[in-house]
Formats: structure tokens, C-alpha cells, sequence
């Protein structure tokens, strides 16, 4: 069993002072219009960190940004054409509040890109960060983590964990980092109680039971394997589907990106990469007008089988954390909870 | 970071040494690199591809349509299609455009050693196949080749100095066939499935290579099939759509295959485990 | 709209007419499908098999410019069937015997062969409309870019009166208005014949109210309309435009008369948040704000008025909107003293009844209200005409057919649709500035039938050149079945293809708004 530590609630803000004069501070803050976003903290005393709703955005864009710039490219004469890398800035960060379906999703973008190919820019900005997470005593609205099996608790992949205790966080390490983290702040750390822990089992069961959403995640996954999904879903589905992106760029797990030029003068440009989505016709679009996908009766088909189907028989999970988030987005209806109830209740 | 790890993405610039117009669409463009050293140390296998850059249009995947037996330089055969190679049929000799790769699985050459080949290609399509044929050529292939190429009319026929070249070999079968004749054409007429028709093949000692566009690749599919080659024997290389060519951007999907990393080079075999557009009506 | 958008979900039949809704208002279409979720019926009226048609459980591919006969029909059936609700019509509203005359006088069939629709399906439709508890009419600019606008309006007035379809929750006539401040600009009176709040220019109590409360003197004369004011060409009676937030160039009918128009005026002022092809042609261009730069409010289609806050200061030499007017006023010699947004509402809250109720600490922190808001206490309005039609009694104004200016003959065979597409917006001022959505949509295309294709030896692809009597373009053919036989259907939003070029300045006599909907084109291949 690893070791286990208690932090009072009292002692956060002190700790992240500390950690925060050594690394960029990421957290949730709910700002001034009630919204709860993951935030680039500067001051600590002027911000509300928001435990008790979920963050609307994921830590995506913090490894993966919206947009950036790869390099840039100089053209002066026809004989000439050559690029200059561009410095990434961003400094060790500290990511505080990770529920366990944004850090599952980390995990994936992990495989994402330093699998196939080591993504540069990608491990710049995933090097030399420390991530501590939150287990989720209370479920949100449109989670469903127990049904992708990555939650409501994680006991992987952080570095440290906590687990609400009321007046205290429990707290656990994952990594060396960890624990290193913990021997260098000894202070706000006191050895936890065998009462402590069997509050965090108490605590687990708890939320476990908590979920509004039923979710047969596990069922859809073998219908798509067996191929058994009716040809009428996708198609309710796709002419539903209102082609605005949203699901792809809100979900944490949605990496796939374009990479384009934006010309700035002339003989000079940037090489850009930006989100993009497999929803959209443009995706598979190729010279020629030619597109193997044809949008209008297939194009959600690809998102929910590279999620619940390809995924699967690759890693032998699927690559979705159930976090909900598209639930909340999608304005025509066809977010995956619909799929996966529409293929395994019927229609609803 | 290593250096090798900042360039994933990085292209390096390369010369156009010489331009092969080879009918009113397509072009093959001679390059080497600007860096001599890096330009030594290219190598590549066929049916890989490289990205192509060209100032202010991104970039494309081309298939290599040389033979790396020819060292210090590589060709890229490209038809007119969109706004990239359009920007490309306007460079000229001495122009720059910038290079990555290469990238993708190539054909198995191994595989093709001690077999009969059968090469059917339509119009850009023998590109990549041109790459494996002049590599087996120099390599010494000892058992009998043949080449079926389609175009749409005689002046549409690409690499002519390669067909011709081909069609002198004493092992070589080099046929063409057109679907518009125009005047002064006394080949053949009509889709290369009828050529195939008239070939004589033996299915279980022969390799068919095969690039074109889909209703092609469908139709000789169809009678290779019947005519009892098995899956494993009948490759193909895929287009699709890229933008990293390295396995991450997922622009290239084929159900859980990726074409730049899993392909391009497919053999049917592999392609009958996919859902893909290419095979269906 | 009379309705709140989030009504349509409660509805039990939509009808849509002349709106393609799934693309041009997405977040409506989403109510409808959650509708359609909860049972409701979908009617769809379109010349083309749009997407939504395709869900429909009726689709009636009407002849551009037939509504009217189609709704004379349906209003004649749901009389022969007697759906009419005749109570609503006895207590809310006058002149049925004209409309009842009328209609009595149709002959359906004829009225089916106008339209070019069965009259079975004609049929099918009206009973289930006259049979809805709750029904609702969406429609857009395919009902109101037509010489017979204004007269389409009332004839789907006349079919929701007629079945007690009004004043009532989930129940209702709905225009979607495509932009997002639309309305807002129409509720501020920029129109030509009203102050803020629709108080006509023309009614002595209403500008004096404005003359002391701005303390000037204004003329009783509505203004010009605006296909008076960019189509005066040499000897328009205009002198000078300021231009702010629009592309006439591109986006009015007959653009070579509005390039000889703008050109001949001795100036023009454009305010704009980039260089339009309208902007290009200034003498002098004021950079604007966006909304990201800007406080105020937006009013959206049902009547919503919401709160936009400053996100960045303006970039650049840019300024807002209320900025550039207030120093250009004041140059002009009239000192516009305002501290900021808040106290210009705080006037139009005073002068436009409708608004009454609006001041930013309202709306502020919440999701808006909807007008009429009268005063501070009041909650807004989620639905029109409770108890009572605005106008006291709903007046029924019987139509008959007219049909478009310009149809099509032997020298110009096609008839030409204009509308819009997802990716684009108007004249893609903005949207063309996102790579994405070029990617998606980055050139106008001329959908024909199949049928037509072969005809013209036109493959998909294919470059067709489109001509009207007007002016001709270049456009890229679509072959689809979205489209009947002798119909074409394009977008406006590309500069590269200015179909307004093509279309017509034939208008509706009452709203002066152009047949941007239907004119003639003849088609070759280049």
C-alpha cells in the first residue's frame, strides 16, 4: 500500500504558495461571471479556486494549444526557402484540482503523441510539471467515469491525490515526484490515521453510487465491435449533427489537429497547428474535391468509432473519460451518451 | 532536446534540379537537397512519400516516383490538383520548395524477389509503381514483368522515356492502353481490366502491384480475384488526406490504421479488415 | 419572433416556410429537433429537399414565389374541414368575411398547379396544422426576399389567426432573423419610417417627444429605404454615406448600380472592422470594434435583449461604434455627452417604450430580457400578443398570387435561388477570415439537378458560366437532387463569385425589400 499523508484544508493555500514560487499555478477559478475554467494563476489571494464544480474546459489546451505556431518559414527569392524554430516559453507548471477524467485524458494524450512519433512540442510542455489531482466525491451532472472506468477515484498517473475529507484532503503520491514533493513540505503533512483511510474507502463507495447518468458504455463498445449498430444511428445521428466542432474541441481526448501556413508577408509565414475535428467534411477532404467520407450520412461515425471501437482493439480501452462535457455542448443532440443510448436502448 | 526530436515537423529545403513535363498535368520534379551532407545520407524505399512544402500553401504528401538504387536525387511526380501542386507546376529548375521523410511503409520488396509481377497502374498512379519497377530492374529481377497502364488519351501517357525503356527488356511486358484514342494511336483502347484479360498470369507465383484511381483499382480487384490470386498477393498503395505524416494528426484514418504510418503500401488482405471507401461500389 | 426560441420544443406541429432552418439558424433547428424528440410533426415548405426537408414529415418542394396559393390552399382546407378556430376568430380578430370570401372563391386545384405541389399533400398538411393544439410558423427570408413579401407575411398571418395559433405559450409566428443584432438594429429605428421603439416619424407626438429629448428639430419625412439609397446611381439624392458594418457592394441586387452609385457620391464614410469591398471604395474608412472590444447589447430574434461585455480593449487605432459616433457627432457640432453604454441605455430605456425596463443593472448577470419590458418591475415577455394583438384586433388581409418579377423564358431557362450556406456569414467579412471554415466552404457553388447536368454536359466540378440579363459569373457546379429540374441554387458570400451580380432589383412594394429569392439565369459550360 502506498503511504498516505493529511493535508488540512487550511494548509492548501500556504502549500501552493510554496510549490507556486517554483512553477506556473493551473487550477480551477470560478470568475467573475460564474464560470469555472482551468486558469493561469498569477495572484492566489485574488482568485477563487472552485473544488466543487466541474471546469468547463480540460487540460487540453495547456499541452495542446488551440493554436501554435510550429515554426516559421522565409521565402525572400525563389532559391531560398528555410525555417527558424520558435522558442517555447512556458515555464514548470503545476496543475492542481485534476479530476480523474482529465487526468485519464492526459494519459491518452500521452500515447497520442509520444507514441507514433515524439511530439515536440507537446513534451516541452508535458516535461517538468507536477499534477495533483482530485478524487470526485460528488459526481457532476453528466458524468459518467464509472461507466468508462477511469473514476469517480484514480489511484494512478498524479503525482499527488487528494481525496476530500471534509476539513482535510488525503493525500497520495504516484510518482517519485511525488513523494519527493512531500519529504521537501514535511509541514503540511501529518502520516494519516487508519480512520483517515477507511474514510476515503467510505467516501469511493459513496460516489460511486452517486451517478444520475446510466451509461452502457460497456455495451456499445461490443455492439460496435460486432458490428451490430443499426445503419439508422449513424444516419439520425449525422443529419442531427450540426457540424460546429464543439464536442471535438471541448472533449479531452479529441486530438486530432491541422497544420496549415498563415502567410504574414509575402516571403514570410508561420506554420500553424490548430484543433480540428473529424466531424468536419474538410478533414478528409483531398485535392480534387475527392473526400473518402461522405459528411452528411457518416461524418459522426468516425468520432464514435475511433473513441469506442479503434481505440478499444488498439489499447483495449476506450478513449473516452466520460467527463460530460460534450453532453453540455452539443446543441443538435448527438453527443456520445445519445449514441451510446440510441444503440443500446433504442431510440430515446 | 536532440535535434533530431525539434525536427519533427521541420522541413528541409531542396532544389529542383530538373523539370519532366510529363503530359499537360503532371510534371516529376528532380531534387536534391540544399545540404549536401544531408542530401548524401537520404535514403528511402519505394512506396514511401515525402511532404512537400511550398512557401505559403502548407504542406502535401507526394509518393517518390524514383529508385533510391539512384543516389542524390530523389523524383516527386505530381498532377495538378489543388492550390500546392498547382504552386508547383509554376517552379522551375533552380527554384526551392522543402521536403520531409520519408514517411510510410514501403512496398515489400523482399517479397517480390524469385516472383513473377504484375504492375497495373492508371495515370498518376504508376508514380509510386514506376519507383518499385526501376528498382527491381536494377536490382536484377530475374522473372518476367508486366506493366499494364492506362491513361485517358494518348497525350495523357506518362513517363514515355520509362515505358520505353521497359518495353525493351527481354523479361519486361510493357502494355498500354488508352480510353479516348486520338489520331496516329494504334494501341489499344479501353480500361486496363481488358488488357489484364488477355495477359497470361500464373496467380500463385505472382505478385500484382496495383495504383490508380478506385473504379480501377475495384475492376481489377474484381478479376484478379477471379482469377485466383490470393489476397496477400495483390497490394496497393492508399491516398488520403495528411498533415503531420508522422502518426499523431489522425487526418489519414482508415478505421484503426493510419495511412502514413500503417501505409501507405496495403496489401488486399490487410484492406478486406477495413472499411474502406476505395473497395466499396 | 412572437415566440421564445426554447417554445418550439413544446410545440406539436412546425411549420417552416422558406427557412433552412438546420443551416441558417442552428440553434433553432436544435429546438425543433428536440421537438420532433417529444413527437411534434414537422412541415417543411422549400423549393429544394434541404436537410431539414428531408426530416420532414411533409415537404412541400413548392415553385419559388408560389407561397401564397399554397397558403390559400391550406387556409381553404382547413375551412372545407373546419379546423378554423372560430372562437379566436370571433373574439380577437376582424375582417374574416374578406379572407372567407376569398378563399372561397379558390380553386384548390388551380391553386395546387400554381405551386406545383399535389394537392393531396396540400391537403395533408393543412389538417395537420388546423388540427395542432399548439402549432408554430417559422420563416425567413424565403417568405420576405420576394416582390410579394409583404403580402406572404400576412397570408401566414392569416393561417395562424385563422386556427387560433397566436397569443398563446409554445403557439406562434416566428421570422428568424439572421444576425445576431438585427433586431436590435430595427428596435433602435434603423428603419426609414420610425424612431427607437417603432414610434413613426410621421406622428407629431412621437418626434416631438424625440425633439425635446435630443433638443433639435426632425423632419416628419420617413427617410430613403436602403435599395433607394445604394441604387440612385448618377442622380441619387444622395450627396454622402456613412456606412457602418455592412457590404452593399457585395450584398445588395444589382451590384454594378451599386458601385456607380457609391462611386458618384462626393462621400463616402465607412466604418467597419475590416477592409470590405465596400470599405475600399471610402474616401474615408473608420476602423471599428468588434464585439470583443465593445460593452453594450445585443437584441436577438426573440426579442432577447442580452448584455456583450469588453473583453480587450480596441485594437489598433480601432474605436467603438458609440466612440465614432459621439466624436464625429460632436465635430459635426452637436456634443453627444455620454459617459458610457450604460448611460445611453438609460435613454433608450426613457424614449423606446419597449425598453423601458432595460437598464444595464437588469440585464447584467442574468440571460436578458425580453421586450416589451415597460418598466423595472416588469419581467419581460417570452410570447407576443397575450390577450391582446398590438393593434388592438388581428386584422386578416386576404392575398392573391403574384408572381415574381422575372421568370424564366427561352433565352434565360433556369430560375436561380440565392440563400446561404453553414460555414459562411453574409458576405464572409469575417467568416472568410478563419481558415477552418474556408477550408469548408471556401467558394460558392451552383447546385443543379442531375438531370440538368446532363443536359449541359456539366459534370460536378465543372466551371458554369451563369448569366442573367443583369451581369454574368463564374461558379462551380454541384450536381444534386437538393434542387428540382430548371432550379439552380447558390450563395452570395464570395467576392470571387458576386452573384449579385445576377439577381434582380425588382422589390416588395410595402418592405422595399429585393427578389434576392428568385430571377432568371441561362447556364453553360466553360
Amino acid at each position: 500500500m502506498t503511504e498516505k499523508y493529511i493535508l488540512k484544508k487550511d494548509h492548501l493555500q500556504p502549500f501552493l504558495r510554496k510549490l507556486k514560487k517554483s512553477h506556473q499555478l493551473v487550477a480551477p477559478v470560478q470568475n467573475r461571471h460564474g464560470d469555472t475554467l482551468f486558469t493561469e494563476i498569477d495572484n492566489l489571494d485574488k482568485v477563487h479556486i472552485d473544488l466543487d464544480n466541474q471546469p468547463q474546459n480540460s487540460l487540453k489546451r495547456f499541452f495542446f494549444p488551440q493554436q501554435e505556431v510550429l515554426f516559421t518559414y522565409h521565402n525572400p527569392a525563389r532559391d531560398s526557402y528555410y525555417f527558424e524554430t520558435v522558442a517555447d516559453e512556458s515555464a514548470p507548471t503545476l496543475y492542481f484540482g485534476v479530476r480523474p477524467c482529465d487526468m485519464s485524458a492526459l494519459l491518452y494524450m500521452d500515447v497520442v503523441f509520444l507514441k507514433n512519433a515524439r511530439d515536440p512540442n507537446y513534451l516541452h510542455k508535458r516535461q517538468n510539471n507536477i499534477l495533483v489531482g482530485l478524487n470526485c466525491n460528488e459526481p457532476f451532472a453528466n458524468c459518467f467515469c464509472n461507466a468508462t472506468r477511469n473514476g469517480p477515484f484514480i489511484d494512478f498517473g498524479f503525482d499527488l491525490q487528494l481525496t476530500d475529507l471534509g476539513d482535510r484532503f488525503l493525500v497520495e503520491y504516484d510518482r517519485s515526484r511525488g513523494q519527493e514533493i512531500i519529504s521537501s513540505w514535511r509541514q503540511f503533512f501529518a502520516e494519516a490515521a487508519e480512520s483517515d483511510v477507511k474514510a476515503q474507502y467510505q467516501a469511493f463507495l459513496e460516489a460511486r453510487g452517486k451517478f444520475r447518468l446510466q451509461v452502457h458504455l460497456d455495451q456499445a463498445v461490443k455492439k460496435l465491435a460486432e458490428d451490430e449498430v443499426p445503419e439508422s444511428v449513424w444516419e439520425e445521428l449525422s443529419m442531427r449533427c450540426q457540424d460546429c466542432g464543439g464536442c471535438a474541441y471541448i472533449c479531452p481526448t479529441c486530438t486530432c489537429f491541422t497544420i496549415r501556413d498563415q502567410p504574414i508577408s509575402d516571403s514570410d509565414g508561420e506554420r500553424v497547428r490548430a484543433w480540428d475535428a473529424c466531424t468536419f467534411s474538410g478533414f478528409t477532404l483531398m485535392a480534387g474535391d475527392h473526400n473518402p467520407v461522405d459528411r452528411q450520412m457518416r461524418g459522426i461515425e468516425k468520432r464514435f468509432r475511433h473513441k469506442l471501437q479503434f481505440d478499444v482493439k488498439k489499447d483495449n480501452r476506450p478513449s473516452c473519460v466520460g467527463c460530460g462535457r460534450c453532453v453540455n455542448i452539443c446543441f443538435g443532440g448527438t453527443d456520445i451518451v445519445r449514441f451510446i443510448n440510441m444503440t443500446c436502448c433504442g431510440n430515446i | 532536446m536532440p535535434s533530431q526530436l525539434l525536427e519533427l515537423y521541420l522541413p528541409k529545403a531542396a532544389e529542383i534540379q530538373e523539370v519532366i513535363e510529363e503530359n499537360s498535368q503532371i510534371k516529376t520534379f528532380v531534387l536534391a537537397f540544399v545540404d549536401p551532407e544531408y542530401n548524401d545520407g537520404f535514403s528511402y524505399e519505394p512506396g514511401q512519400f515525402l511532404m512537400v512544402s511550398v512557401p505559403h500553401c502548407g504542406e502535401a504528401p507526394i509518393s517518390i516516383s524514383s529508385t533510391p538504387v539512384n543516389r542524390g536525387t530523389v523524383h516527386l511526380s505530381v498532377r495538378r490538383a489543388g492550390k500546392l501542386t498547382e504552386a508547383m507546376h509554376d517552379m522551375h529548375k533552380g527554384d526551392v520548395l522543402a521536403l520531409r521523410g520519408p514517411y510510410g511503409r514501403p512496398f515489400p520488396m523482399a517479397s517480390l524477389v524469385g516472383r513473377d509481377l504484375l504492375f497495373v497502374a492508371g495515370g498518376i498512379g504508376l508514380a509510386p509503381l514506376r519507383s518499385v519497377i526501376n528498382t527491381c530492374l536494377a536490382t536484377g529481377h530475374e522473372r518476367s514483368i508486366t506493366i499494364l497502364y492506362g491513361s485517358r488519351t494518348p497525350s495523357d501517357i506518362a513517363f514515355k522515356a520509362d515505358l520505353q525503356a521497359w518495353g525493351q527488356r527481354d523479361n519486361v511486358s510493357c502494355q498500354l492502353t488508352v480510353d479516348r484514342a486520338e489520331p496516329g494511336w494504334d494501341g489499344a483502347v479501353g480500361l486496363v481490366t481488358a488488357l489484364l484479360g488477355h495477359c497470361t498470369l500464373a496467380p500463385h507465383e505472382t505478385k500484382a502491384l496495383l495504383c490508380g484511381p478506385p473504379m480501377m483499382i475495384r475492376a481489377v480487384l474484381g478479376q484478379l480475384a477471379d482469377r485466383g490470386f490470393a489476397d496477400q498477393d495483390i497490394i496497393t498503395t492508399m491516398e488520403r488526406h495528411m498533415k503531420c505524416a508522422v502518426g499523431i494528426c489522425r487526418h489519414c484514418h482508415m478505421d484503426d490504421k493510419l495511412v502514413c504510418k500503417d501505409g501507405p503500401v496495403f496489401t488486399l488482405e490487410e484492406l478486406k479488415q477495413l472499411n474502406v471507401m476505395e473497395l466499396q461500389g | 419572433m412572437t415566440n421564445s426560441i426554447n417554445e418550439i420544443e413544446n410545440a406539436q406541429v412546425i411549420l417552416v416556410i422558406g427557412s433552412n432552418t438546420s443551416e441558417a439558424h442552428p440553434q433553432v433547428a436544435r429546438r425543433m429537433f428536440t421537438a420532433m424528440d417529444r413527437g411534434a410533426r414537422l412541415i417543411v415548405i422549400d423549393p429544394r429537399r434541404t436537410l431539414l426537408a428531408r426530416r420532414a414529415d411533409i415537404h412541400l418542394a413548392i415553385r419559388p414565389g408560389t407561397d401564397i396559393p399554397l397558403l390559400n390552399a391550406m387556409m381553404r382546407v382547413i375551412l372545407d374541414e373546419n379546423l378554423a378556430d372560430d372562437l379566436f376568430i370571433e373574439m380577437r380578430t376582424e375582417n374574416f368575411y374578406g379572407l372567407r370570401d376569398m378563399l372561397f372563391r379558390l380553386d384548390l386545384e388551380e391553386a395546387a398547379g400554381i405551386c406545383g405541389v399535389d394537392l393531396a399533400r396540400i391537403r395533408a398538411a393543412a389538417q395537420l396544422y388546423g388540427r395542432a393544439q399548439k402549432a408554430v410558423i417559422c420563416y425567413c427570408l424565403g417568405i420576405t426576399q420576394h416582390v410579394c413579401g409583404t403580402s406572404n407575411v400576412q397570408s401566414i398571418a392569416n393561417l395562424a389567426m385563422m386556427t387560433g395559433n397566436v397569443e398563446k405559450e409554445d403557439t406562434g409566428v416566428d421570422p428568424l432573423r439572421g444576425q445576431n443584432n438585427v433586431q436590435g438594429a430595427c428596435d433602435m429605428g434603423a428603419l426609414p419610417n420610425v424612431f427607437p421603439s417603432y414610434q413613426q416619424v410621421d406622428n407629431d407626438d412621437y418626434r416631438e417627444k424625440f425633439e425635446r429629448a435630443w433638443n433639435v428639430s426632425l423632419p416628419p419625412k420617413p427617410g430613403l429605404t436602403l435599395m433607394q439609397m445604394t441604387h440612385g446611381g448618377k442622380d441619387g439624392q444622395l450627396k454622402a454615406m456613412f456606412i457602418m458594418g455592412e457590404n452593399p457592394v457585395l450584398s445588395d441586387p444589382v451590384i454594378s448600380k451599386v458601385e456607380e452609385t457609391l462611386d458618384n457620391l462626393e462621400f463616402l464614410l465607412v466604418a467597419d472592422i475590416f477592409l470590405t469591398e465596400t470599405a475600399r471604395r471610402a474616401h474615408v474608412v473608420l476602423p471599428a470594434a468588434s464585439f470583443a472590444e465593445k460593452t453594450g447589447t445585443f437584441t436577438n430574434s426573440e426579442r432577447r435583449v442580452q448584455m456583450v461585455r469588453q473583453v480587450i480593449p480596441p485594437l489598433g487605432q480601432s474605436r467603438t461604434d458609440a466612440d465614432i459616433i459621439m466624436d464625429l457627432s460632436a465635430r459635426l457640432g452637436y456634443v453627444m455627452d455620454y459617459e458610457g453604454p450604460a448611460e445611453i441605455m438609460e435613454e433608450i430605456a426613457m424614449l423606446a417604450p419597449i425598453y423601458g425596463g432595460m437598464h444595464h443593472d437588469q440585464l447584467e448577470n442574468s440571460w436578458g430580457l425580453q421586450w416589451p419590458c415597460w418598466d423595472r418591475e416588469h419581467d419581460g415577455t417570452p410570447f407576443l400578443h397575450k390577450y391582446y394583438f398590438t393593434r388592438g384586433r388581428g386584422r386578416f388581409v386576404p392575398a392573391v398570387h403574384e408572381p415574381p418579377a422575372e421568370l424564366p423564358d427561352d433565352d434565360y431557362p433556369f430560375l436561380l435561388i440565392t440563400g446561404r450556406i453553414y460555414h459562411q456569414y453574409h458576405t464572409g467579412t469575417m467568416s472568410r477570415h478563419s481558415p477552418l471554415l474556408s477550408r469548408e466552404a471556401g467558394e460558392a457553388l451552383l447546385q443543379l439537378h442531375p438531370e440538368d447536368g446532363r443536359r449541359l454536359g456539366l459534370r460536378s466540378g465543372d466551371m458554369v458560366r451563369m448569366r442573367s440579363r443583369r451581369g454574368e459569373v463564374q461558379v462551380k457546379a454541384q450536381l444534386t437532387e437538393t434542387v428540382k429540374t430548371g432550379e439552380v441554387y447558390t450563395t452570395f458570400h464570395f467576392s470571387e463569385m458576386p452573384i449579385n451580380l445576377l439577381t434582380i432589383s425588382a422589390k416588395d412594394h410595402f418592405s422595399q425589400c429585393p427578389e434576392y429569392k428568385v430571377c432568371a439565369v441561362h447556364l453553360e459550360k466553360v
